[in-house]
């Protein structure tokens, strides 16, 4: 299963789940970021760091830690 | 009437609330950065209207300290009306929020703030649908250019006379008939004050704090347990995210119905954007940024301080053509006039220019990317990308510095962010170094001192992740867009933070200055230096007159140096003090001891007990390190 961490930058992928605890989970939530959202990586900061993404309009930074707990797949 | 303004992080709240009410609380383009609400009465036409300015929040389900208190206002039900404020160019996301306060059931005005900003996204929004759906009103406002702030009093007391409540959006049928089944077994203390709906809906997300209060009453505890898990077996998914997915498609119908958006061009804002978080170019950007503004500071300061102390000086030097010398009035004066440079000295030169740059850094937007690009480093020491934002305001003064950890999650972040932003050397401390190391060492041994002072922030972090491992899962955080700092706002936002100094440090800085002058005019001064003479001349190594400045430096670091120059009589400290007693003085007084100022902001934050457990922490570091330093450079300058 791909995670958020595996993706080349500039792909778009769809959210398929968010694994991790409630707090996690509802955070993202209130960001906005849900199950089923498509979501472009925009950029990976250095030695696999945090990841830049792109959803809805609105640019969000996840640490490397909550990157590895959504589980993605490729569109297009 | 009461108004609050509530919105997510970064919708422009704060500066709309500035425009409207006078500058009055600190704006950022930073999520999170009103930390505290401000309340301020405004008078138009005749009529008084209290307005309330709240930290954003993504949502009514609080994740941070500062999210949970807009929370406890909201629902504390002092708000006649409430104004979203909402980022126009995120609209979509917004609306989940709306949708929350929809379900307060109190009159409600929807503000779409930076208007400007949705349009250069390709967003265009039909505000008359919106109104339509919501049935209240709605107004377009650019707030940082003052369009549209007219319609804010006359569109709240239009949703106040004619008590223009919110719709509320329902979820799917099934869902529906949940919430239902919760509202009707609700016990009666948990209906009175707040709406059932909203209670009912939270109960289903597993809202921590309600379920602390629900707790009492076991057979609804578990009846909506019941409920929950059954959600949760027919949906296949947590409860919470079945609600929020609800949320969502609604929002997304909403935002279907009334925007139509059209792909942006690539902006030359985007470039630079990219630029400012590039993998490699990020960091030297980074760099050069920081060590610019230090640099302008410094030269600026020192371009200015130098005339400008001489000046006093002089006038300090002639004081006995005008008063007996060594009379009681020649201490007042000789204190007054002391204590008045000092503080004239570090404002005007080294204050302003930094004020201005942190300002225009927070209003660029900068700092979240700072945030994005340090987050693997900050990792190190068991903190992630957030916590520099406390470490950056540090710089200028701790006591903001520690009051913003607020936004960080748990509550081990927020501590140890805490402690190590006491140890980052402050304007006050910054001046110390810069008058005393800088002046009398040179510009590189200044720098080094921050090289220093740094490497041993992350060797204290390091040490704390070892006792209190990290458990949170890292970084979470909008990066809002680069915007451009307004003219008005950078002049506002400075000479607010410059008149905290002026009112309250300053003055303490002139009456400290005159009683130390009336300490050496009744001879106590050497009473007090013999009393820490043991930790001052043994373990410092430092001429006996500093015990007193280092007391003096409790209530303001600055306060160090200034009384330094008064208790060694002299302003050319370099013949009375060698460079190892300078060196070892500086780093004491840069790790010794947080501020008055600061531990009451440390008591605020994280509690008297561990406000203690930090200052003793802070004097044993400042000791050992001031001997390591005393011993390694007795073996370099003697060899």
């Amino acid at each position: 299963m791909k995670t958020l961490i595996n993706i080349d930058n500039g792909k778009k992928v769809k959210i398929l789940k968010i694994s991790g605890g409630k707090n996690i989970r509802q955070h993202l939530q209130c960001l906005g970021i849900h199950i089923g959202d498509v979501v472009t990586l925009k950029k990976r900061s250095f030695l696999g760091g945090p990841v830049l993404l792109e959803i809805n309009g609105y640019d969000v930074a996840l640490g490397k830690g909550v990157a590895s707990k959504i589980e993605v797949e490729e569109v297009e | 009437m009461k108004i609050a303004f509530i919105g997510q992080p970064n919708a422009g709240k704060s500066t709309l609330f500035n425009s409207i009410a006078g500058y009055k609380t600190v704006t950022a383009n930073f999520p999170g950065q009103t930390v505290h609400y401000t309340v301020s009465k405004v008078t138009v036409a005749n009529e008084t209207f209290e307005i309330v300015d709240l930290p954003g929040i993504y949502s009514l389900t609080a994740i941070d300290k500062a999210e949970l208190e807009s929370r406890k206002f909201i629902l504390s039900g002092q708000a006649n009306v409430i104004i979203n404020v909402i980022d126009a160019s995120t609209l979509s996301r917004s609306l989940e929020l709306t949708l929350q306060l929809a379900e307060l059931q109190v009159p409600m005005v929807i503000c779409l703030n930076m208007i400007d900003e949705a349009k250069r996204k390709g967003i265009d929004i039909n505000v008359e649908k919106l109104s339509n759906i919501f049935g209240i009103p709605v107004i377009e406002t650019i707030a940082n250019k003052g369009i549209g702030l007219d319609r804010i009093f006359t569109s709240a007391k239009e949703a106040f006379y004619k008590n223009l409540i919110p719709k509320i959006q329902y979820f799917h049928k099934d869902i529906e008939e949940r919430i239902h089944e919760i509202e009707k077994i609700l016990p009666a203390e948990f209906t009175s004050k707040i709406p059932k709906r909203y209670t009912a809906v939270k109960l289903l997300e597993g809202d921590t704090e309600l379920f602390k209060e629900i707790d009492r009453y076991p057979e609804v505890l578990n009846k909506i347990n019941e409920i929950r898990e059954e959600i949760k077996i027919s949906h296949g998914r947590h409860t919470d995210t079945v609600i929020s997915s609800e949320r969502h498609a609604l929002t997304m119908n909403i935002f279907e119905e009334v925007a139509k958006v059209v792909e942006p061009n690539k902006t030359l804002r985007e470039k630079i954007d990219d630029l400012l978080t590039n993998k490699y170019l990020g960091y030297p950007l980074l760099f050069f940024i920081l060590f610019g503004i230090f640099f302008i500071v410094f030269e600026i300061g020192k371009f200015i301080e130098e005339p400008l102390i001489n000046k006093f000086d002089s006038l300090i030097q002639q004081l006995p053509e005008y008063v007996t010398e060594d009379s009681f009035m020649f201490f007042i004066l000789k204190g007054l006039l002391e204590g008045f440079s000092g503080g004239l000295g570090v404002a005007i030169p080294y204050l302003i220019p930094f004020f201005i740059g942190l300002t225009i850094l927070e209003d660029i937007g900068y700092l979240p990317r700072m945030a994005f690009l340090m987050d693997t480093v900050m990792h190190r020491i068991g903190l992630h990308g957030k916590s520099i934002l406390p470490f950056i305001i540090s710089y200028g003064c701790n006591v903001p510095g520690v009051m913003a950890t607020r936004i960080l999650e748990s509550p081990r972040d927020r501590f140890i962010t805490a402690a190590l932003s006491v140890f980052v050397p402050c304007a006050a401390r910054t001046t110390i170094i810069l008058g005393l190391i800088g002046a009398y060492i040179g510009g590189f041994a200044a720098a080094g001192l921050y090289i220093f002072n740094l490497f041993v922030i992350m060797i204290i972090g390091t040490i704390f992740t070892k006792f209190i491992p990290e458990i949170t899962p890292g970084l979470i955080m909008e990066i809002p867009p680069l915007r451009i700092p307004t003219f008005k706002n950078v002049f506002m936002k400075t000479w607010l933070r410059l008149k905290d100094f002026m009112i309250v440090a300053w003055p303490l800085l002139v009456i400290s200055s005159i009683i130390l002058s009336l300490l050496e005019y009744l001879n106590l001064d050497l009473f007090l230096n013999k009393l820490f003479s043991p930790i001052v001349s043994w373990i410092l190594g430092l001429p006996e007159q500093t015990g007193i400045t280092l007391l003096f430096g409790i209530l303001r670091k600055e306060l160090s140096m200034i009384m330094l120059f008064q208790a060694m009589d002299t302003t050319n400290l370099n013949t009375v003090m060698t460079k190892i007693q300078l060196i070892t003085f500086t780093i004491f007084t840069i790790f010794y001891i947080p501020c008055v100022g600061t531990m009451g902001a440390l008591i605020r934050e994280v509690g008297t007990k561990k406000t203690i457990l930090i200052t003793a922490l802070s004097i044993a570091i400042a000791i050992i390190l001031s001997i390591i330093v005393r011993f390694i450079f007795s073996i370099l300058y003697n060899s």
